[in-house]
């Protein structure tokens, strides 16, 4: 329950900033006070019209001629008339009803609503078990196809979405309503009650919005009979197309008033119940749509990725970058340290890997002289999943010739910090790394960031002294026992590279939660980056972490083929040796870099990392549509069991 | 020999290294682009020097170097452009000892350089950035291709893009127009309110297509996988959960031949629409490739492969069964009334199903009508049989709400009133799926989405979808033959 309340404020966020920048699509609250003050307008008058119809002091005659003139001695147009003359049918149609109505009810005493079978049905006499429920609208399906009747519609026409009809007509009265104006919405039916034989209330959905459609058999264009029959097809989930006039009841409540409703696209089975919900992981997870009906928060994470990646794009795109596609199965995997995926091309009788990394072919786009280059795409890793990995995820690389890493640095901290505040609306948000059910902490975008030089921060942290020469057997020595001593766990192969990467995340990491970047990596770690132009050893690189994970990796590009080919022998020793994640050696790559890389810079961010952030959530698979999940105990589960 | 050079080149990059200039620089300060000089001194008369002096910095590869006593010109090309290094001995050397015979000496064609000086147009025309710095950003190895253009081992262009970037001028304005194309897509899509989204591209039960898919294993869950052969169920889901308007652009993979048009990995775009229809699919896909054509031709006439295509008027619209009847006559729109007529239902049922008129309506289209499509065309109301994922038409039996879009003979686009109906949705994939075990055998077995099904089940909206292949249309507007053409690293044998 926490866990919803605290997702709803999220959302709520969320849509104000959506709604703030998707200027076309969702008008800002300015953009759109002149059609509310449009129709505030129309509707004044065509009260005071009617007004004055009833008081008596201006009758329409029955035909128009050319000097007619209206109530203030002006010439009324033929469509002035004709809509005056309709208006005054209804009217009186209206009066006629009411009246016939009044007699009725004086005449008889209500008759209780179940009596006969024409009585409306809604949620209170749903069937309430599952199997009986589907099978039950199977039937009613199967009985229309008999009848000859399509129950799937090709076409229903839609002539405005949810969030405008509540942009537009939001702004109504109480009790009000514009029975001249035709509109046609379509959406999800959410919930559904009759009150007495003759007006239903639903609950209307699509967009992420709400809106209620106040079924009258008096506004229909069917016979009481015919009306019945219509709503009682129509359960709770299915999709409808209502074609009517917008208002508000008389509690204030948006409306859409029907003259025609129809139904779209039954839903077969029982939705999950308004008042519990969804709650269930692995379901949620597992059938992502039903999530996506039930939950509205859920639906704003994907927004907010969207505008993530949007964001990215955007930001490169006015500093002249091209976007690209290079493949995403290879002879061999590289770029990174990872195991791949291996699968097979039949005709060529080829083994494939799956890439883990676009990083040697972005790097040979810029060899072939395409300066700025970035790819925004799935990688593939095929790791264990956990609460930050999922086998595919999404990252973006560039690579800017003739820049370093202190230039990307600058540029790092503007995209996210830019992007932080356009989503967020401040560059301090609010996470809760532990899940909704504990503390949240604050993250602070603001720029600069703190810069940590990886070496010389741990020998501050540890109060020692690395050997200058990393590569030796003593400082492999040193760092085990450092491990020992600090009870940090490092499993075999205990190489050098690996015992840094674990003091690091130990006690370096552990202090990044504002975003903080550590720079100056040791070259047995980075064999891609170029070493570091004042600091022996160390390589031109920085990590960028936020809530103590790592987002950004960029370096200055090695563009030395001999160096180059020396480190990736290095990454072989280390593969033999029992590294499985070391790198292969990629031979096209090294040729390509005879032929001359400018200086470049090259930096990656990851996609789902920053969406988690974003959206306050600590579990990947909250941010993929469709995460990978492990295969049901039970085996594949059949859809109508 | 390339290693006798490369041998050499060794040597200047220790050269270099011995004068204290580190032949592998860590960035450049550039001041310009080519092109942006070009533009800015475009009125500058032959013979005349920028007057204000002003210094400006460029970098990019140098292409061809001549050396005339004291005088050397070099041709440096970058992102946007060209430019001519003018390098005069005593103005480089006043401001860089050696500066001349490191020019001279050390740098090759191919090297990556950094030139700083002022703006001059020779008297022959030529715009120049007069020398005084020059700097070895990166010392290349390996010299240039001689003869690029022509080449007869056209894998080579594709194994070596990086060349084929260096050395043709085309080739780089194919993948910028390809960019072009794809975020032009994007934007006419967002416009609409579409919203872009992610969908996995390793699926336990590929489906969404009839297509041989890529296997692979994932360790830790010790379970097979395969590639994504579309994106089409997974969107639908999504269009079930309530986006109205999605779309995804992104890479699907077929485990099929190489060809001129086809590589195992390609990018699709395929876009799904509450409440919309075929019709619908249709407009939207003349605007989308309209606009295309405008952003990266200029007009919506082009031409390809030396046959104009008109984008500019409302394609052609015709049924298959009609274009089959104009090739040879073969009236099937008949012959399907004739087979309904056919006795009992029983009995029409097994006159349809043997094994289908849908399937020889298709081949007959394939076998006469699809190569003659030349202009845009869209071919309408796919038999049932080939369109498991496809509404049946709201009038004519036996046939679906479906097109394709053919321009040039090939397809380029897919598009349906997509099938909601669950019932008819789960017996069209185990009529595939059944057809699809007997043809392959154990070998490729496939299973029913069930869960597919399951979300139908939940209510899908009536949708329109539509699947456009970003390769072929990009073929097609850059006026390239082959697919690999416009694939930065086409899959090689």
């Amino acid at each position: 329950m926490k866990r919803a309340g605290h997702l709803f404020i999220t959302s709520l966020r969320v849509i104000t900033c959506r709604f703030a920048s998707k200027g076309a699509h969702f008008p800002s609250a300015a953009a759109l006070r002149p059609a509310w003050a449009t129709s505030c307008v129309l509707a004044e008058s065509w009260r005071r019209h009617v007004s004055e119809m009833a008081t008596g002091e201006y009758v329409l005659p029955e035909q128009w001629s050319e000097d007619l003139k209206d109530e203030n001695g002006e010439p009324m147009s033929k469509s002035e008339f004709k809509r005056r003359q309709k208006a005054q049918r209804l009217a009186a149609e209206k009066a006629e009803k009411e009246a016939a109505k009044a007699a009725a009810a004086a005449a008889a005493p209500p008759k209780p609503a179940k009596e006969d079978g024409a009585a409306l049905e809604d949620d209170a006499s749903e069937i309430t078990d599952p199997t009986a429920y589907f099978e039950n609208r199977v039937r009613y399906v199967n009985a229309k196809k008999a009848k000859g009747i399509n129950p799937y519609p090709h076409k229903f026409h839609v002539s405005m979405s949810l969030p405008d009809y509540i942009a537009k007509y939001g702004s109504l009265e109480s009790g009000q309503q514009e029975p001249e104006t035709t509109v046609s919405v379509a959406g999800r039916i959410f919930s559904k009650r009759a009150s007495g034989s003759k007006l239903l209330f639903y609950d209307l959905k699509a967009d992420g919005v709400k809106i209620q459609i106040m079924a009258d058999a008096r506004n229909s264009d069917l016979s009481l009979e015919a009306f019945t029959a219509v709503h009682n097809e129509c359960k709770r989930g299915d999709i409808v197309g209502v074609e009517g006039f917008p208002g508000k009841s008389k509690k204030g409540e948006l409306s859409i008033f029907p003259r025609k409703f129809v139904l779209l696209s039954p839903c077969l089975h029982m939705p999950p119940s308004a008042h519990f919900g969804l709650k269930d992981q692995e379901t949620r997870y597992r059938q992502r749509y039903l999530d996506l009906i039930v939950n509205t928060d859920v639906r704003n994470i994907f927004y907010t990725r969207s505008r993530i990646i949007q964001f990215v794009r955007r930001f490169l795109d006015t500093r002249g970058f091209l976007e690209v596609e290079t493949p995403m199965m290879n002879m061999i995997p590289g770029g990174a340290a990872a195991r791949p995926f291996i699968t097979h091309h039949n005709d060529l009788d080829m083994k494939l890997y799956m890439r883990i990394a676009p990083e040697l072919f972005l790097k040979m786009l810029v060899i072939g002289g395409l300066e700025r280059v970035y790819e925004i795409g799935r990688q593939f890793r095929n790791e264990g999943i956990d609460l930050t990995h999922n086998p595919e995820f999404t990252t973006c690389e560039f690579y800017q010739a003739y820049a370093d890493y202190k230039d990307l640095l600058g540029m790092t901290e503007s995209l996210i910090s830019q992007m932080v505040l356009e989503i967020k609306g401040s560059y301090k948000i609010q996470y809760h790394p532990e899940g909704p059910e504990k503390p949240s902490i604050e993250i602070d975008f603001t720029p600069p960031w703190r810069r940590i030089s990886m070496v010389s921060g741990l020998e501050e942290c540890l109060g020692i002294k690395l050997p200058t020469d990393l590569e030796s057997e003593e400082a492999r020595q040193l760092l085990i026992d450092l491990c020992a001593k600090h009870d940090v766990n490092c499993p075999a192969p205990q190489t050098t590279a690996r015992l840094l990467d674990k003091l690091v995340g130990e006690f370096l990491e552990e202090q990044c939660v504002n975003p903080t970047f550590i720079c100056d990596h040791p070259q047995l770690m980075s064999p891609l980056a170029k070493w570091h132009r004042e600091l022996p050893n160390m390589t031109e690189r920085f990590e960028l972490f936020i809530n103590k994970r790592e987002v950004c990796n960029a370096y200055t590009e090695l563009n030395d083929p001999i160096k180059q080919r020396e480190l990736f022998q290095d990454q072989a020793k280390a593969k033999s040796a029992g590294d499985d994640e070391a790198m292969f050696i990629d031979e096209t790559f090294c040729t390509a870099l005879e032929y001359g890389l400018p200086p470049t810079g090259g930096w990656g961010l990851g996609i789902d990392r920053m969406t988690m952030l974003l959206t306050d959530t600590c579990n990947i698979k909250e941010v993929l549509l469709f995460p990978a999940m492990k295969p049901e105990e039970t085996g594949p589960k059949e859809a109508d069991s | 020999s390339p290693e006798e050079i490369r041998d050499v080149r060794l040597k200047k990059v220790q050269d270099l290294r011995g004068l204290g200039q580190e032949p592998y620089a860590y960035g450049f300060d550039r001041t310009h682009f080519t092109k942006d000089l070009q533009d800015l001194y475009a009125s500058l008369p032959n013979g005349a020097e920028d007057e204000a002096g002003t210094l400006v910095a460029v970098a990019g590869r140098v292409l061809a170097k001549r050396v005339m006593g004291k005088l050397a010109f070099l041709s440096l090309r970058d992102d946007k452009g060209q430019i001519q290094l003018y390098v005069d001995r005593t103005r480089l050397d006043a401001s860089q000892n050696e500066g001349f015979n490191t020019v001279k000496g050390l740098v090759d064609v191919g090297d990556i350089v950094g030139c700083s000086g002022t703006v001059k147009r020779t008297e022959k025309g030529e715009l120049s950035v007069v020398a005084t710095g020059m700097q070895v950003l990166t010392k290349s190895l390996l010299p240039l291709p001689d003869k690029w253009h022509g080449l007869s081992d056209v894998e080579k262009r594709y194994r070596q893009r990086y060349l084929d970037l260096i050395m043709t001028a085309e080739v780089r304005d194919t993948f910028r127009a390809r960019s072009r194309i794809i975020s032009t897509l994007r934007r006419q899509l967002e416009d609409r309110g579409f919203i872009e989204v992610e969908t996995p591209v390793l699926e336990s039960v590929a489906g969404g297509a009839d297509a041989r898919p890529f296997r692979t294993f994932h360790n830790s869950l010790g379970r097979d996988l395969t590639l994504r052969i579309a994106t089409e169920l997974h969107l639908k889901r999504m269009v079930v959960g309530g986006f109205e308007r999605v779309f995804e652009l992104g890479r699907v993979f077929r485990n099929e031949g190489l060809s001129s048009r086809h590589n195992p990995e390609f990018t699709s775009v395929e876009i799904y629409q509450a409440y919309a229809d075929y019709n619908d699919m249709m407009n939207l896909t003349e605007e989308l490739i309209r606009v295309c054509a405008m952003e990266v031709r200029g007009s919506a006439q082009v031409s390809y492969q030396g046959v104009a295509i008109d984008f500019s008027q409302p394609f052609r619209r015709v049924t298959m069964a009609d274009l089959v009847r104009e090739a040879c006559g073969l009236d099937f729109e008949a012959a399907m009334a004739a087979a309904r007529q056919v006795g009992s239902a029983e009995a029409a049922a097994a006159v349809r199903s043997a094994p289908s008129l849908g399937h020889l309506l298709n081949e007959m289209f394939e076998a006469v009508g699809e190569a003659g499509l030349v202009q845009p065309t869209f071919v309408l109301e796919h038999p049932v049989e080939i369109s498991p994922l496809a509404k049946p038409h709201r009038s004519k039996p036996g046939v679906t709400e479906r097109f394709e879009l053919f321009i040039y003979g090939r397809e380029h686009a897919n598009a349906f009133s997509e099938l909601t109906d669950p019932v008819d949705q789960r017996a069209r994939f185990e009529a595939q799926v059944a057809r699809h075990n007997a043809a392959f055998q154990e070998r490729q077995k496939v299973a029913l989405d069930t869960d597919f099904i399951a979300a139908l089940e939940y209510g899908m909206p009536p949708t329109g979808g539509l699947g456009i292949g970003v390769d072929r249309l990009v073929m097609l507007l850059t006026d390239s033959p082959s697919i690999r053409d416009v694939i930065a690293f086409p899959t090689m044998s």
